[in-house]
C-alpha cells in the first residue's frame, strides 16, 4: 500500500518493464556452474514491502539467489516473476528497466572509483533515467543529507570510510527509487564501528514501501528489523519462520547449529556431528 | 689526445638552418604520428569491442604484425614498395609542389616522406597503444561494471561513463610512454631519407665534420623535445588532481557558512 507513494514518477507508459508494487516470487528455481548446484529448485514468494533476511552459511547460495533476481546471474531452471511478471527471457531494453526498479547494494560498495559522491549519485539519474543535470543534483543531494553525508557530497571514494562508502552506494541505489532493493552481504567488508550507521539507514528504508532482500550476517538486524528470515544451506530453502520464532526455536537441526555458531561462537560445537 | 669543440660549426650558418629545420620536422612527423596513432587505436578499439570474431581477429593480425617486425624495415616497406603500388596520378600529385604542403617553419608535409614516415609510426604505435588501453579498461574493478548494470546501464552507456574514463586514466602513464617513443622513433626515418633531425645532424657531419658537435646538439633537442612532450601530457593529471583539492576546499568552506 505504501508503494503508490513511489510509483508515480518512474511508472512511465513507454517502460517495456514497469515494476509498480514489487512482489518477487521464485518458482522451481535453479541454478548451477557446470555440474555444479548451487541452489536447488528454490520455491519462495516475497511480499510487496516485505523486509526478508537471508541468512545461511558461506557457499550456501544466499548471494546467488539474490543476483539472480536482477540477472547479475541467469537462471538454469525454473522461473522469477518481478510483480508477476516471467523476467528470465527478458533483454536488451526490457532487462535493463527490470534492472533500473531493482536496486542492489554490493558487500564491496562498487562505488566508481573516477567520481565524487555526488557524481557516483547523479551518473545514472543523467545517463539512464535522462534527466537534467541540475534536477539530479538536487535529488543526489538530499539524498546525501538522508545518509548523513552531505558534507561528503565532492569527496572521491577512496577519501570515506567503508561505511561512509556503503552509505553512498545506499543512495545512489535510492535515487533510482526503486521498488526492490536487494543487499548482498552490505556490512560483511565493514569495520565494526562503522556496521550501526549502515544498519540505522537500512533500518530507515524498511517498511517504507520497498522490497527489501538482505543476504546478512547480522543477525540483530534479521532479528528487529525482517518481517521473515530464511535460512538456505546447500542450496536449499530449509527454513522460512517470522523472526522471533527463527531465533527461540529454529525447527532443522543445521539451522540450530547455524545459530549456534553464529550467536555462540566461542561455545560451538567445534565439529561437525 | 686533445678534443677541441667547435660550437660555432654546428650552431651557425648552413649547419644552424639544417639542425632547426630537422628539429621542426621531427615535431611535425610527431604530431602527425601521434594524431594518427590515436585515430587508429580509437578504430582498433572500437572494431576489437563491437566487431566480433572477425573484428577481434582484424586487430589480433594488426597488432601481431606490426607489433613482432622491426620499425625500419616498416619504413622501408611503406616507403620503397607500398608507395610504388599506389596511384601513378596519386604520387605524382603528391610529388608536386602544393601550397597547402608548408607547415610553420617551412616543413612539407605532403611529400612521400613525410607521408610515409607519419604513417609508418601511427600504424606502429597503434599496435602498442591498444594494448595498453586494453590493459587499463581490464584493470577497472570488476564490481563497477556489475554496478553499473545493476542500474540499469547499456553496454555503451556502461564504456562511455564508467570504463573508458578510469581506463584511460590507468592506461595514462604508458600511452605517454608510447607517444614519446613514436617521438624518439621518428629518427629511424632518416632510413627513407626523411629530413629530420637525425638526418640532417649525420648532413652536418659529412659536410664540416662536426661530429661530436652535431649529434650532441642534436641529442640534446631531442631531450628537451621528450621534456616538453611529458610536461605537456602530464598537465591535464596535475591540474585534474589540483582541481579535485579546490573543489574539496570551495566546497567545505561554503557548507561552513
Amino acid at each position: 500500500m505504501f508503494a503508490g507513494l513511489f510509483s508515480a514518477s518512474v511508472a512511465s507508459a513507454t517502460e517495456a518493464f514497469p515494476v509498480q508494487a514489487g512482489t518477487v516470487e521464485f518458482r522451481q528455481v535453479s541454478k548451477c556452474y557446470g555440474n555444479h548446484p548451487v541452489l536447488k529448485q528454490i520455491d519462495l514468494q516475497v511480499r510487496a514491502g516485505e523486509v526478508l533476511a537471508v541468512c545461511g552459511p558461506s557457499g550456501s547460495g544466499k548471494s546467488t539467489l539474490i543476483r539472480l533476481i536482477n540477472q547479475l546471474e541467469t537462471v538454469s531452471g525454473g522461473e522469477i516473476y518481478v510483480d508477476g511478471k516471467p523476467t528470465s527471457t527478458l533483454k536488451g531494453k526490457a532487462l535493463r528497466d527490470l534492472r533500473r526498479h531493482v536496486g542492489f547494494v554490493f558487500q564491496q560498495f562498487n562505488l566508481y572509483a573516477h567520481l565524487n559522491a555526488l557524481d557516483n549519485i547523479t551518473l545514472a539519474l543523467t545517463k539512464v533515467h535522462g534527466q537534467l543535470p541540475h534536477e539530479a543534483q538536487k535529488t543526489a543531494l538530499a539524498l546525501l543529507e538522508r545518509v548523513g553525508l552531505r558534507d561528503k557530497a565532492y569527496h572521491l571514494p577512496s577519501q570515506l570510510s567503508g561505511g561512509q562508502q556503503q552509505r553512498v552506494a545506499i543512495a545512489r541505489t535510492l535515487a533510482a527509487k526503486p521498488h526492490i532493493i536487494l543487499f548482498d552481504e552490505p556490512t560483511s567488508a565493514l569495520d565494526p564501528e562503522t556496521i550501526g550507521e549502515v544498519l540505522q539507514v537500512m533500518r530507515s528504508l524498511a517498511h517504507s514501501g520497498m522490497t527489501l532482500i538482505v543476504v546478512t550476517h547480522e543477525m540483530q538486524f534479521a532479528r528487529e528489523i525482517a518481517d521473515r528470515v530464511i535460512f538456505i544451506d546447500g542450496g536449499e530453502i530449509l527454513e522460512q519462520a517470522a523472526p522471533e520464532q527463527f531465533f527461540t526455536a529454529p525447527q532443522h537441526p543445521r539451522a540450530q547449529r547455524f545459530l549456534q555458531k553464529v550467536l555462540n561462537p566461542l561455545h560451538a560445537e567445534s565439529r561437525e556431528p | 689526445m686533445h678534443i677541441h669543440l667547435d660550437w660555432a660549426g654546428v650552431l651557425t650558418g648552413q649547419p644552424a638552418q639544417w639542425i632547426l629545420s630537422g628539429f621542426l620536422t621531427t615535431v611535425w612527423v610527431t604530431v602527425a604520428g601521434i594524431v594518427l596513432a590515436t585515430v587508429l587505436t580509437v578504430l582498433l578499439l572500437a572494431l576489437r569491442l563491437a566487431g566480433g570474431a572477425v573484428g577481434r581477429g582484424v586487430v589480433a593480425v594488426w597488432v601481431s604484425l606490426f607489433r613482432n617486425t622491426p620499425l625500419l624495415v616498416q619504413l622501408l616497406f611503406w616507403y620503397f614498395a607500398a608507395w610504388n603500388l599506389l596511384p601513378l596520378g596519386f604520387r605524382q600529385y603528391v610529388n608536386d609542389d602544393h601550397a597547402f604542403s608548408i607547415l610553420p617553419g617551412d616543413v612539407w608535409w605532403f611529400t612521400p616522406e613525410f607521408l610515409s614516415s607519419a604513417w609508418a609510426l601511427g600504424l606502429f604505435t597503434a599496435a602498442f597503444l591498444v594494448e595498453e588501453i586494453q590493459a587499463g579498461l581490464h584493470a577497472v574493478a570488476k564490481g563497477q561494471i556489475e554496478a553499473a548494470k545493476s542500474q540499469g546501464f547499456s553496454e555503451l552507456a556502461l564504456f562511455r561513463w564508467v570504463l573508458l574514463p578510469q581506463g584511460l586514466r590507468n592506461a595514462w602513464q604508458p600511452v605517454v610512454g608510447q607517444y614519446l617513443n613514436l617521438m624518439k622513433l621518428s629518427s629511424l626515418a632518416t632510413g627513407i631519407g626523411f629530413a629530420e633531425l637525425t638526418y640532417q645532424t649525420r648532413q652536418i657531419e659529412s659536410y664540416n665534420a662536426h661530429a661530436l658537435e652535431a649529434f650532441a646538439v642534436g641529442s640534446v633537442l631531442y631531450l628537451l623535445l621528450g621534456l616538453v612532450m611529458s610536461l605537456l601530457f602530464n598537465a591535464p593529471v596535475w591540474w585534474r588532481a589540483a582541481r579535485q583539492e579546490r573543489t574539496l576546499a570551495r566546497k567545505e568552506v561554503q557548507d561552513d557558512r
